[in-house]
């Protein structure tokens, strides 16, 4: 019920409009904010909590925090240099393997596959985004770690030369050459996390891509274009956005897979930059190693290591959700 | 969707949930006489293997539900002291420094109660010629060395002098060690810091660890090196067992070894001769430890192992120890006295019944005197049974009815090809009780002879590197399933392949010296003398891979060719055709 | 577009050209060897000498498109097959657990490592699983709607504010959220490892991901439906509850079990939080609680092959409820807001014919023309279901 206040007989005052929600509205509004402001609370007690506890341990190391690669906190000396970098190399082999094969197959969905099978393959596809990462894992440390040492002794011997591929204690003139020194590797462990993240970065793709406008791909048609050149004239630079942003996505993903590299991977804790050989390191594997025998002080430590995977992953993830808006496709969906 | 087939889907889903509840209905958890609560513990994996045995016993014999989580005894030391569990089992006992940090005992009142003994073994994967190694010997300098990469070959000088009787390969040695912290690692670097402390204080320089580290839980890796880090005792005798692992050695529990079926080396004791940690082995080792006596220390029955280090008997293995269990001795933080009296049950049946297990588990049952202060412990958890116990029922092979040691008294005696010296058994250890033929220089006073000792699996090893001219390309076809590899940028050539690759009868070979006989199990030498590998083919980028980089190419040329020169030359004649 | 039969001729010819090519000089001339190196090299002549086959009868774009077109191609059934590959992989390796009917009814407490696979099974970890997940569910699914609603109703500063935090928080990772609980919840108040810490963990992995999922859902309704129902004059929360909430109820029900399946495959925090028993245990306040993806984390890790069997076993049992759950997602959902299904359009019809006839007999009275007969019958007739 609206009720006008209007003004005096002399003058004009814009009468002020209100509505009497009345009292069930208002006690929904109520519910309402309460509910948000509990899920505000408890988000908001997850972040500080982390925040305090990490700040204990940031506060004693300082700068040397991001520069120290052991991790000893009772004895004072801790650093997330090591585990950084190798969760970055391990998320950045996984984004390299994924996206090629994701777009790909995105493409092929939404482009070339017949309308039959389409419908199929994207529930399928869709299904293994939902496969627990466990049997990935599995599959990891009980498939692919054999089958993968005698690529990996390849690369290493024909490509060693780049430092990144290089593997120190494997002479590839040296017949009898360990084989597990290419077992536990990033290369591997980037490899499995890759295939999970495939199918959740596919599936994004393909729906930026079904989004492509149907004028302008006829227009590319009408125009003499074969279909790969109306894919790559009108369907990509659409989904640039969408792209961009399922890639993010996927490598948010990548950097906080914790327990497929736990299972694969040999943990060390100095950074390590060759990708085939064994040895590396990942915030998660160091958080689900190191829990249970932490010290109060040590779990201090943990949490800002967590804390610092969390701003990463946060950086990426609000990268991806700002590009994707900014694009075609994000403002179209 | 047709209403009929929504209704079958219904319907099916609605049965078969209701399935589930009907098997979980049908099925419900035997509810046994006695009702004991439930206690949880964690810690130790080095003694897991036993701790597991008996709570599944007790389960199975009185209904008892004792979680254990085998996640290292850092892990377990510590849930115990935040009082996450009701009891830890651990290597090491609270209060020790290690690098510079002292490990606080909990606030909580604690005691300590052995469980179990046993040997702190190395496990490794090895092959000679595709057969698997089983009668490695190490000497402790030499197992350092190993450790902390100043040893790097399995055919170094060191090993081989441990080692007469077998011809070392030059593949790598890749020590395995626990990623995770670990009593196990605390045991080792024990003996590390104090019987070879020059070696261990170079490699803590090395590590970055300052000089001199003593003992710790958290093994340091030296970087750079091919040493593994793997996470408990399952993922570091894990590593070692699976097909890439060969040349791996790693510091695991004797049971380990046992379980997966490898071998484990044997260890020089002072006495000069080479023991694997049996129960009988570790027995004998242990009569040297110091227990802590004092009753009202907190420290009150742990071990100090130097005399066991150095243990004169010719029987010992020297890195034997026993295993904890850390108990409440309050009623607090969540204990109550009915989880005292499950976890009183609990110790007092694998102290008397589960010992008699211990053996066939891989672990050394505990004599007489541990087990009586073990009861007498037990009675200080709240809520314990406090009944007596009739200790002589107790069927432990270590009693005896004057007082000493049984199972050390009637120790085998270790053979005399077991001695240091020029001599070497070829019988089996652990998990992998097949012999393993040796050098007939080595063979010595074994018993078991030349040729005899290994005729099957001695006879079998020539068909890859024995004897006749097979010898060399045997190298691909032939038992080259030992996961060595083939590595793709190779060729079989096999040309590096055996060392007797002579002709066939009577002749004396060049290499060795020894005569030969056509099929290889003739006069004398029926030992592995020669690992086949595939090596690459020799100037893979000289003259021959020219010439193969040649071929490849003129056959594409001859598949691709004549098509493209025929439209080349059509287009050609096309064109001249429309200008002219 | 249709295939001509050259287009055929081509890839078929191509194929087997490359194939018979990389035979012969990985057997007989080169120094390699290896499935890999075959398999590169055989596709990489495959391209080339499909390139030079259709460069034959096309000119340079259309060679182009053929290319491009079998390399998306490739890709597209690379992908799935390693997929699927990876999920057979893990049926195949349990087949021998999955055969014995005590896997699916017992659980582990009897089972030692060397008893056979008659002995034990995983319904412990079964059972754990949904009880985790059920508590988790009873504490997200009501917060996070009401969180949802609140911030499509109530729009202002607080709402955005409450909704970049809840993007962020989707960013936590899951052994965070973990270790958060573990160190609140066990070390700080001394509650047990047990099913309904791994609850709590998993709570506040999914709310974030629930409310963003519901939040999307409910902003998909369109708002002309609002502002008619406004404009009879209702009030806000029956507006919610009788308009907004039913159109968009197959959504909800969609992201609600999506994110369901996602916990339940979680193992990190429940790694952390709910310790490990090889006994069923019914009751998460006490004792710990084991869920299926924990227990084949853990099986795997020993040497004997019978645990690795029942390991497998447990995946392949754990990977069929994430597919049953996402055929049930399918089934419930999936429509587009307003869409109803053919019973929901039923129950429309009967209640409109059921008012109509209420109009009628209250124009009885009244001095009225005579009300039409409603005019859905014809509708009616067509839709009745058959």
């Amino acid at each position: 019920m609206a009720v006008a206040t209007g003004g005096g007989v002399d003058g004009d005052v814009p009468r002020r409009l209100y509505a009497d929600p009345g009292l069930p509205d208002r006690v929904f509004r109520a519910v309402l904010r309460g509910g948000g402001a509990l899920v505000l609370a408890v988000m908001l007690l997850v972040g500080g909590f982390l925040l305090y506890r990490a700040w204990l341990a940031l506060d004693k190391a300082g700068w040397g925090f991001l520069s120290t690669a052991e991790w000893a906190p009772d004895a004072g000396k801790f650093g997330i240099a090591a585990v950084l970098v190798g969760t970055v190399l391990i998320a950045s082999v996984a984004v390299c393997v994924a996206v090629p094969l994701a777009t790909g197959a995105a493409l092929y969905i939404s482009e070339y596959a017949p309308p039959r099978l389409r419908q199929t393959l994207i529930s399928v596809v869709d299904l293994m985004a939902a496969v627990p990462s466990v049997v990935y894992g599995l599959w990891g440390v009980f498939f692919l770690q054999d089958k993968v040492i005698p690529t990996a002794r390849w690369i290493a011997a024909y490509l060693g030369w780049i430092p990144l591929f290089d593997v120190d204690g494997a002479d590839p003139a040296d017949p009898l050459a360990p084989a597990s020194v290419y077992t536990s590797s990033t290369f591997i462990a980037g490899l499995v996390v890759g295939m999970m993240i495939a199918p959740i970065v596919c599936s994004i793709m393909r729906e930026v891509f079904s989004q492509a406008p149907a004028g302008e791909r006829e227009g590319a048609y009408a125009l003499g274009a074969t279909r790969w050149g109306m894919i790559r004239s009108v369907v990509l630079p659409f989904g640039k956005g969408g792209m961009i942003g399922g890639t993010m996505l996927g490598l948010g993903r990548a950097l906080g897979e914790t327990i497929a590299v736990y299972m694969i991977i040999s943990l060390v804790f100095d950074i390590q930059w060759h990708v085939l050989q064994s040895g590396t390191s990942s915030v998660s594997s160091l958080i689900a190693l190191r829990y249970g025998e932490a010290s109060e002080f040590g779990m201090s430590a943990l949490m800002a290591a967590g804390f610092a995977l969390f701003l990463m992953t946060l950086v990426v993830n609000f990268a991806a959700s700002s590009i994707v808006a900014r694009s075609r496709s994000g403002a179209a969906s | 969707m047709r209403p009929a087939t929504r209704f079958r889907v219904g319907a099916t889903l609605s049965a078969l949930l209701s399935l589930l509840c009907a098997l979980l209905v049908a099925d419900p958890p035997p509810a046994r006489a006695a009702t004991y609560a439930k206690i949880t513990g964690s810690g130790s994996t080095w003694s897991s293997n036993a701790v597991f045995q008996w709570t599944r016993n007790i389960k199975a014999n009185m209904g008892m539900t004792v979680n254990f989580t085998d996640n290292g005894s850092s892990q377990g030391r510590e849930q115990f002291k935040r009082n996450v569990v009701d009891f830890a089992v651990s290597e090491i006992p609270y209060g020790l420094k290690e690098q510079g940090v002292a490990d606080t005992p909990p606030r909580r009142g604690y005691a300590y109660m052995p469980i179990v003994a046993g040997g702190t073994s190395f496990m490794y994967n090895l092959k000679i010629n595709g057969k698997k190694v089983t009668n490695l010997r190490l000497s402790g300098p030499v197992v350092a060395k190993i450790f902390t990469g100043k040893i790097t070959r399995w055919n170094d000088a060191a090993v081989r002098h441990d080692n007469p009787g077998l011809n070392l390969p030059a593949r790598q040695i890749i020590p395995v060690v626990r990623s995770d912290g670990s009593g196990t690692s605390a045991q080792f670097t024990t003996w590390m810091a104090k019987e070879q402390s020059g070696v261990w204080n170079d490699y803590c320089r090395r590590t970055g660890r300052g000089s001199g580290c003593g003992m710790t839980s958290n093994y340091p890796l030296l970087s750079g090196s091919s040493m593994v880090s793997k996470s408990g005792s399952l993922g570091v005798s894990g590593h070692v067992r699976q097909p890439s692992g060969e040349g791996a050695i790693t510091y695991v529990e004797y049971s380990y070894a046992i379980k997966t079926g490898f071998p484990v080396a044997k260890m020089l004791n002072k006495k000069g001769y080479y023991v694997e940690p049996t129960a009988s082995s570790v027995a004998v080792g242990l009569t040297g430890a110091r227990i802590n006596n004092d009753k009202n220390s907190p420290n009150y029955l742990t071990q100090i192992l130097d005399g066991v280090y150095r243990n004169g008997d010719a029987r010992t293995y020297p890195l034997s120890s026993y295993s904890y269990m850390i108990l409440p001795t309050k009623e607090e933080e969540g204990f109550t006295k009915s989880k005292g009296n499950s976890l009183g049950t609990f110790g007092r049946y694998f102290l008397c019944d589960g010992q008699q297990q211990a053996e066939e588990l891989g672990y050394s049952p505990l004599p007489k005197n541990l087990v009586q202060a073990g009861f007498a412990q037990v009675r200080r958890v709240p809520g314990a049974p406090t009944s007596a116990i009739n200790i002589n029922k107790c069927r432990n092979p270590t009693f005896s009815s004057d007082g000493t040691n049984t199972l050390a008294r009637n120790a085998p005696y270790p053979k005399a090809c077991d001695k240091q010296g020029p001599t070497q058994c070829s019988d089996g250890t652990a998990g992998d009780k097949g012999k393993t033929p040796v050098k007939p220089g080595a063979q010595g006073g074994d018993g078991n002879g030349g040729g005899g000792g290994g005729a099957g699996p001695g006879g079998g090893g020539a068909n890859g590197g024995g004897s006749g001219p097979g010898g060399g390309s045997g190298g691909s076809a032939g038992p080259d399933s030992d996961g060595d590899g083939t590595p793709d940028a190779r060729e079989s050539a096999g040309s590096g392949g055996g060392g007797t690759g002579g002709g066939g009868g009577g002749a004396v070979d060049p290499d060795t010296g020894l005569p030969i006989s056509g099929d290889g199990t003739g006069s004398g030498d029926t030992s592995v003398a020669a690992t086949p590998v595939s090596l690459a083919s020799g100037g893979a980028f000289g003259l021959r891979g020219a010439l193969m980089a040649l071929s490849a190419f003129l056959l594409l040329a001859v598949v691709v060719g004549p098509p493209v020169m025929a439209r080349v030359l059509a287009g050609r004649a096309r064109r001249r055709g429309e200008i002219a | 577009m249709q295939s001509r039969a050259s287009d055929v001729y081509a890839v078929v010819g191509a194929g087997a050209a490359a194939l018979a090519l990389t035979w012969v000089m990985f057997g007989w001339l080169l120094p390699f060897n290896g499935v890999v190196g075959f398999v590169v090299v055989a596709y990489v002549l495959f391209l080339a000498l499909y390139a030079l086959l259709v460069s034959f009868d096309e000119d340079g774009p259309a060679i182009v498109d053929r290319i491009a077109a079998a390399v998306v191609r490739s890709m597209g059934l690379l992908l799935v097959a390693v997929l699927v590959f990876v999920v057979s992989y893990a049926l195949f390796e349990g087949r021998k657990a999955l055969v014995h009917l005590n896997f699916f009814t017992e659980d582990m407490q009897l089972a030692g490592p060397l008893e056979p696979l008659s002995v034990g099974g995983a319904l412990h970890a079964a059972v754990g699983t949904l009880v985790q997940i059920t508590l988790a569910l009873l504490v997200t699914v009501p917060v996070g709607l009401v969180c949802a609603v609140f911030l499509s109703e109530v729009p202002g500063p607080f709402a955005r504010f409450v909704r970049t935090i809840v993007e962020a928080m989707t960013a936590l990772p899951s052994i965070v959220a973990g270790l958060f609980i573990y160190a609140t919840v066990i070390l700080g108040l001394g509650m047990d490892r047990s099913g309904l810490a791994a609850a709590l963990a998993l709570a506040v992995m999914m709310l974030p991901i629930i409310i963003r999922a519901a939040d999307v859902v409910i902003r998909l309704v369109p708002g002309t439906l609002r502002e008619a129902a406004y404009a009879m004059g209702t009030s806000r929360w029956r507006t919610v509850w009788h308009v907004v909430l039913p159109t968009c109820r197959s959504g909800l029900t969609t992201s609600v079990i999506l994110g369901t399946g996602r916990g339940i495959g979680e193992t990190s925090p429940v790694l952390l939080t709910a310790g490990f028993t090889s006994e069923m245990n019914l009751d998460p306040t006490s004792g710990p609680m084991v869920s299926l993806p924990l227990a084949t984390f853990q099986y795997v890790k020993s040497p004997e092959p019978t645990m690795i069997a029942r390991g497998f076993g447990t995946a392949a049992l754990l990977m069929a409820l994430v597919l049953a759950l996402f055929v049930a997602a399918r089934f419930f959902g999936g429509r587009g807001p307003g869409q109803l299904t053919r019973r929901q359009e039923h129950r429309r019809v009967l209640a409109s014919r059921r008012d109509a006839e209420r109009f009628a007999e209250s124009h009885v009275a009244a001095p009225n023309p005579p009300s039409t007969p409603p005019r859905t019958t014809a509708l009616d007739e067509s839709r009745r279901p058959s």
